[in-house]
């Protein structure tokens, strides 16, 4: 499992299950073996492999994110079951591919989805809240200014309309031939980057926190805190969890 | 119109009006004293297209200093939750030369410790060797394969990594690997076959298992791969081979997806997802293709719950189960089918089994090890024992008591408003 939302006007636990083609829900407050509440998978949902979820509590949708699949599936907020999804982002206009993660902004109606591509850019894709089909995205995050080479988590603040993105930046692939072959280098860290919503192009973050003492390496996920103006991410390569105190990232 | 972020001097200005001049736009740069924005727009002062502005932006902060830091920056965390210690994951057991060798997932390491190793007291023991280190290339590791003869280590990257590593014995810190092998996405178990020399893998993703030459390297690719909607391999992990029977015994979770749009198919015909029931699959050791396993356990009286590792005791024909979801280790016939209950099963408090990841069998000194992934430890039983029985030693690589935290290649966060907590998938 690479994603989780919390829904916090119904107090559920929403997770996609990528192995199994499946979004199970669960209760707020359950723990151990305890079976979910509801569950979306069959032929109908065209769930393949599901990376991310979001959630929209304002207009009751469920956003899932899918990297074999490609796509973004919108669903009925209790939805349950075989459910066919009410709208469908998928298609070469979108330039999406490895999907690692979806965010909504209800005020704004934008969905922000992160993308991994060999083809097309990595970055953040902004699309309209309703986009269904083969659609081209309003806004493209990517590029050598960004930062960006590997992404995972994006988080959304719809209230100041910023975007912050969890670039990962990690290399898999091991160089044979190189000096140093081990793709482990942690000369070269990802970061916590923050943009606002509306940006475009290939612009640096206007907020960041990386370096030595953030003890970041590869951050791979990202979410906030509004009340206490609160950053947590979770590191993939140090199995760490660590919070960042932001107030300067957050509105007063 | 899209905004340039961040203030220009006047000389970086001039060069950057000189370098758009030829694309068509124009940049407007405000004053010094001014708080606007630069502001990049076409020459014939339309509202420029974003397709057309996003190069020109790249060229044009390419050719200019950053100018406005970004806030943050280097920051100190205020509160951080980590694993100090080893968190133990797979296990094998060398009786030739004494060994014991357990992967720590959480470091991305290889711990070497003697057979004899452990006690019953709270006391941590050191391992002999400690492989673990960037230039290791090791990250999320996972199974791990013993090579007495040549005094080798196999282990494997679980999602991340993608490749298997063999380093020779005797050897301690940040080592480069013997050889590395380039694996699909997702391996978590591997098993060795001395007599026909070959390593068996077994990849989560796309439900498979991967046959290699024992001493492939790089991009060597596969002997053989079983994999397909019959070969009953469902989220695979432990793995091993029967050497004298000539197969190979899969534990599988039970999940199954199609990995792309092809396999799913299209329509009402489409085959989706499903939840199936745990299972130990078994195939002929020669198995290639979409092959049908030989004999199935699954069900309710097998009591299998995430299986994990998985271990063969050729001589009493056992076969022995990691089972994480019950802190559990379940002993089955070599040859059960069906739906059968373990012959014996080790569970209870006095086990000090927790999250039970590997479990290997000493034929030759009559016992059973098992790595707890829930607790730092590891702890050995009588080969026979059963029950709610006490281990006859423990290896600790943390103070009793220490956490577990079990973060394992996390990927996301979420944040629970109404209970101030904090949620985590592995």
């Amino acid at each position: 499992m690479h994603g989780i939302v919390y829904d916090q006007v119904n107090d559920e636990i929403i997770v996609p299950i990528h192995l199994a083609g499946a979004v199970v829900v669960f209760r707020g407050d359950a723990h151990g073996e305890e079976a979910p509440i509801r569950k979306i998978q069959g032929p109908r949902t065209r769930i393949l492999r599901p990376e991310t979820v979001a959630v929209d509590d304002v207009h009751n949708e469920i956003f899932v994110g899918e990297d074999g699949g490609k796509d973004v599936l919108v669903f009925p907020r209790d939805a349950d079951g075989d459910v066919a999804p009410l709208r469908t982002i998928r298609g070469p206009k979108t330039q999406l591919d490895e999907i690692r993660s979806v965010a909504v902004d209800p005020i704004r109606n934008l969905v922000v989805v992160s993308s991994r591509s060999a083809r097309w850019p990595t970055g953040v894709f902004i699309f309209n809240r309703t986009d269904d089909g083969d659609v081209v995205p309003r806004a493209v995050i990517a590029g050598p200014h960004t930062g960006i080479s590997r992404i995972r988590q994006v988080a959304v603040d719809p209230q100041q309309g910023k975007i912050f993105v969890a670039a990962k930046n990690n290399r898999d692939s091991y160089q044979f031939d190189s000096a140093a072959p081990s793709p482990w280098n942690p000369d070269q860290p990802g970061f916590i980057g923050v943009w606002d919503i509306m940006d475009s192009g290939d612009i640096p973050p206007k907020g960041l926190i990386k370096g030595p003492a953030s003890g970041l390496v590869w951050p791979a996920g990202v979410a906030l805190n509004f009340k206490d103006r609160e950053i947590y991410t979770i590191d993939s390569v140090r199995n760490g969890m660590f919070t960042y105190f932001m107030p300067e990232l957050f509105r007063k | 119109m899209r905004h340039f972020n961040g203030r220009s001097s006047n000389l970086a200005g001039i060069a950057a009006a000189v370098l758009l001049s030829a694309t068509g736009f124009k940049l407007t740069i405000p004053p010094e004293s001014s708080n606007a924005t630069s502001i990049l727009q076409p020459d014939n002062g339309e509202e420029g297209d974003i397709c057309l502005v996003m190069p020109v932006l790249a060229s044009l902060q390419a050719a200019l200093p950053p100018i406005e830091s970004p806030a943050g920056g280097d920051v100190v965390p205020v509160r951080s939750v980590e694993d100090p210690y080893p968190s133990l994951h797979s296990i094998a057991v060398d009786t030739e030369h004494d060994q014991v060798v357990m992967t720590d997932s959480n470091r991305g390491g290889i711990l070497f410790y003697d057979r004899t190793s452990g006690n019953k007291s709270s006391l941590t023991t050191d391992p002999s060797w400690r492989i673990r280190g960037p230039a290791t290339g090791m990250m999320f590791v996972a199974g791990v394969a013993l090579d007495p003869t040549r005094r080798e280590v196999f282990t494997v990257d679980n999602d991340i990594g993608d490749r298997m590593m063999v380093f020779p014995y005797d050897v301690d810190g940040n080592v480069r690997p013997k050889r590395v092998l380039s694996v699909p996405h997702g391996a978590w178990g591997i098993a060795l076959n001395q007599q026909r020399d070959e390593i068996a893998i077994s990849i989560e993703h796309p439900n498979s298992i991967v046959v290699y030459g024992r001493a492939a390297t790089r991009l060597d690719a596969p002997k053989r791969v079983i994999h397909g909607p019959h070969a009953g391999l469902e989220d695979p992990h432990g793995i091993v081979f029967d050497v004298p029977a000539n197969e190979i015994l899969v534990a599988n979770h039970g999940n199954w997806a199609p990995l792309d749009r092809e396999e799913a198919g299209e329509g009402e015909n489409s085959i989706p997802g499903r939840f199936d029931s745990p299972s130990i699959t078994s195939y002929p050791g020669l198995a290639e293709g979409d092959v049908r396993p030989m004999r199935t356990l699954q069900g309710t009286q097998t009591q299998l719950n995430w299986p994990m590792g998985m271990s063969l005791d050729s001589i009493h024909d056992e076969i022995a189960v990691a089972n994480y979801g019950d802190n559990s280790i379940l002993i089955f016939h070599r040859t059960d089918n069906g739906n059968v209950a373990p012959v014996r099963l080790l569970r209870g408090n006095r086990t000090g089994i927790l999250g039970p990841m590997g479990v290997a069998f000493d034929t030759k000194n009559d016992e059973l090890w098992v790595a707890n992934y829930r607790d730092h430890s590891a702890v050995v039983f009588s080969r026979t024992a059963s029950g709610n029985a006490s281990p006859k030693r423990t290896i600790r690589d943390a103070p009793p008591g220490s956490p577990a935290v079990g973060f394992g290649n996390p990927g996301a966060i979420a944040y629970d408003t109404k209970r101030e907590e904090l949620l985590v998938p592995n």
